[in-house]
């Protein structure tokens, strides 16, 4: 066990590294300098100053190392566009709402999704069954974006004003204020969750309750509840954790636009922007950083699955 | 099971059977010659698999659907005879009507023209993108599996390491090094895409290679050629459609995210994702200007998801056995 959580750890440190070096390089090919237009107007001698300051001065594996130092050190790096601004300072300014949004629509997501499943497991064939069938269906065709902008059209204005259009909690509502403008997008986020989180434990509890085990409990006289939830619902979980590292997914590409549609201050909408202002030095630190979130994620996932299951542990980690 | 039997009862199945005598059968001939003969025509897999999906009814209605979506989509912006980019200021910003179906524009262009026409090239991208991931993934996949070893391994982590970032974050980065326009929006949606594809080729190649029958093709002489055209092809064929089938939707939600948020096709090239992004500006005002393309993408993303969910019925290896 100890073994195979160190092999993967070493695994996920070097394909950092290369997912980190490939953005590098990749980075180097975009066209056009980030710095002409900001130094069209500046005497020789400034622009040389401002091209050594970001370093772009120096030739390409100079610089390649450089970075590759910083980043260990947690140096992610300066924006261009935004002088001041360093990757963390942006982190520690933004992380927070984009997290806010990510949860909430998480939990409320994947909480309704757990129930709808359970509730069609247990009435299969039956109306509730057909109706969590053809809702998860329907949620699911429908891009997250439809659903934001009819929403917003619907609840901010359009039809009935109840919610505010664009914003998001600032200050110290950060985290437990201004509801109001968090409804909307929350929702938006968790009609994915809801759909695939009721499919997924929905067929992984049908073949749960096939299993022979469950016929031994049956035939034990335990009774329907006891057998849901103590034996079928805690071996369904784990293609359930499987999926988890997919939402982390879902929940970062999906504040791409969602914090677009209701204008959130997030890493989403920042990522978006520095990519179009082509501002290279933040684009690379938080492609590594969404990157490294992504790999820890996947990571911890890996080493819950071997705790919940005994079987993987004991085939020697391979799965 | 628990409810109590009579077991005191008398056996009628017993007592008809003993009306019969042993003259009443004659022996009609039975050998061991006609147990194989084949009574009914062979059905393919292919012709097995359609008969399923005609009996599905939400499937078939979905087809329909494309199919009707396909018909618009390529006649509407020749037929309503609109411009599509001349700007007519007198009209623009129309409610619905007979003249405009969908009213129109901001700048006074017909929406029911601009809105097909979007549809059309979503479509097409998401054609173009689903071809070019099957094509990279079959090739990829058969060269993982035909080397096996350390080809194998090395082309699989380099799998790994695509897929452990988001594939929306690769596909921003790319549209920055390509820069704007429908060639670099291809390539940059197709890059990470194809790892799916190249690891279910891959496994059941794996799985087919082994299996008994090409096993048993190979022992009675058959070549290569031979094994690959009537074995590998025709049963790798059903995952494939399947995983094609099941990405379009995905690539049209990203076509038309990726313009909405201003880094796919840019104005003037027209796609849904750019009139949901005119539209949200005049949603408070002219809400037909958002409702009529997102009523489109929704109607296009549902038929093909649900004809997706109907060939997984149809085809998949799993449920067929």
């Amino acid at each position: 066990m100890l073994k195979y959580t160190i092999e993967r750890f070493l695994a996920m440190i070097l394909t950092l590294f290369i997912i980190a070096t490939a953005t590098f390089f990749l980075l180097q090919a975009v066209p056009g300098d980030p710095l002409v237009a900001k130094t069209e107007r500046l005497s020789a001698e400034q622009r040389d100053r401002m091209y050594a300051k970001y370093g772009l001065d120096k030739p390409v594996m100079e610089r390649y190392i450089i970075t590759m130092k910083g980043f260990l050190v947690g140096d992610f790096g300066e924006s261009i566009t935004f002088p001041g601004q360093t990757v963390w300072s942006i982190a520690h300014e933004k992380l927070p709402i984009s997290a806010r949004l990510g949860i909430q629509q998480m939990l409320l997501g994947i909480t309704v999704g757990l129930a709808l499943g359970i509730i069609a497991a247990m009435k299969k064939g039956s109306w509730p069954d057909y109706v969590v069938i053809t809702l998860s269906i329907l949620l699911i065709s429908i891009p997250n974006l439809v659903f934001g902008l009819m929403l917003q059209y619907l609840f901010a204005g359009g039809v009935w004003k109840v919610f505010p259009t664009i914003g998001w909690p600032e200050g110290k509502d950060l985290w437990l204020g201004g509801w109001e403008y968090t409804i909307l997008p929350t929702l938006t986020g968790c009609f994915g969750y809801i759909a695939s989180y009721a499919r997924l434990l929905k067929t992984s509890m049908l073949d749960v309750i096939n299993q022979d085990y469950i016929m031994t409990a049956e035939s034990k006289g335990l009774s329907q509840r006891k057998i849901i939830f103590r034996h079928v619902l805690r071996n369904s979980f784990i293609p359930v954790l499987t999926n988890l590292p997919m939402s982390v997914v879902m929940c970062i590409t999906g504040s791409f636009f969602v914090e677009r549609i209701f204008s959130i201050p997030g890493i989403g909408m920042y990522y978006t922007t520095a990519v179009q202002g082509r501002d290279l030095a933040v684009v690379l630190g938080w492609t590594v950083l969404i990157a490294a979130m992504m790999i820890i994620v996947i990571y911890i996932t890996d080493i819950l699955y071997t705790l919940v299951d005994p079987r993987i542990r004991l085939r020697g980690g391979k799965r | 099971m628990a409810d109590k039997k009579n077991y005191t009862v008398e056996d009628p199945i017993g007592e008809e059977v003993k009306k019969f005598q042993k003259g009443d059968f004659t022996i009609i001939g039975s050998n061991a010659k006609d147990s194989d003969v084949i009574v009914r025509p062979a059905i393919t897999y292919w012709q097995d698999a359609w008969r399923r999906l005609r009996k599905n009814p939400v499937a078939m209605a979905s087809l329909i659907l494309l199919v009707i979506v396909a018909i618009m989509a390529i006649v509407v912006p020749y037929a309503t005879g609109w411009d599509l980019y001349k700007v007519e200021a007198i009209n623009k910003n129309q409610s619905p009507s007979s003249v405009h179906l969908f009213g129109t524009d901001a700048m006074g262009r017909d929406l029911f023209t601009r809105v097909w026409m979007g549809a059309r090239v979503s479509i097409l991208v998401a054609l173009a993108c689903t071809f070019i991931q099957a094509f990279v993934g079959c090739v990829y996949g058969g060269i993982m599996a035909y080397f096996g070893g350390i080809v194998d391994d090395i082309m699989m982590r380099i799998i790994e390491i695509i897929t452990s970032l988001p594939s929306l974050l690769i596909t921003l980065l790319m549209m920055m090094v390509l820069g704007n326009g429908m060639g670099a929006l291809l390539i940059a949606m197709c890059i990470t895409s194809w790892c799916g594809t190249a690891r279910q080729m891959r496994g059941m190649i794996m799985q087919l290679r082994e299996s008994e029958y090409v096993l048993a093709a190979e022992s009675l002489g058959a070549s290569p050629a031979r094994i690959i055209r009537k074995h590998l092809i025709p049963n790798c064929m059903g995952v494939l459609i399947l995983n094609i089938a099941t990405n379009i939707p995905g690539y049209i939600f990203t076509e038309s995210g990726l313009s909405f948020i201003g880094m796919g096709l840019q104005p003037p090239a027209i796609s849904l994702g750019n009139l949901l992004s005119a539209g949200q500006q005049l949603m408070m005002f002219y809400p037909s200007q958002l409702i009529c393309p997102a009523a489109v993408l929704c109607v296009i993303v549902l038929a093909f998801n649900l004809l997706g969910d109907g060939l997984r019925d149809a085809l998949d290896p799993r449920l067929r056995q």
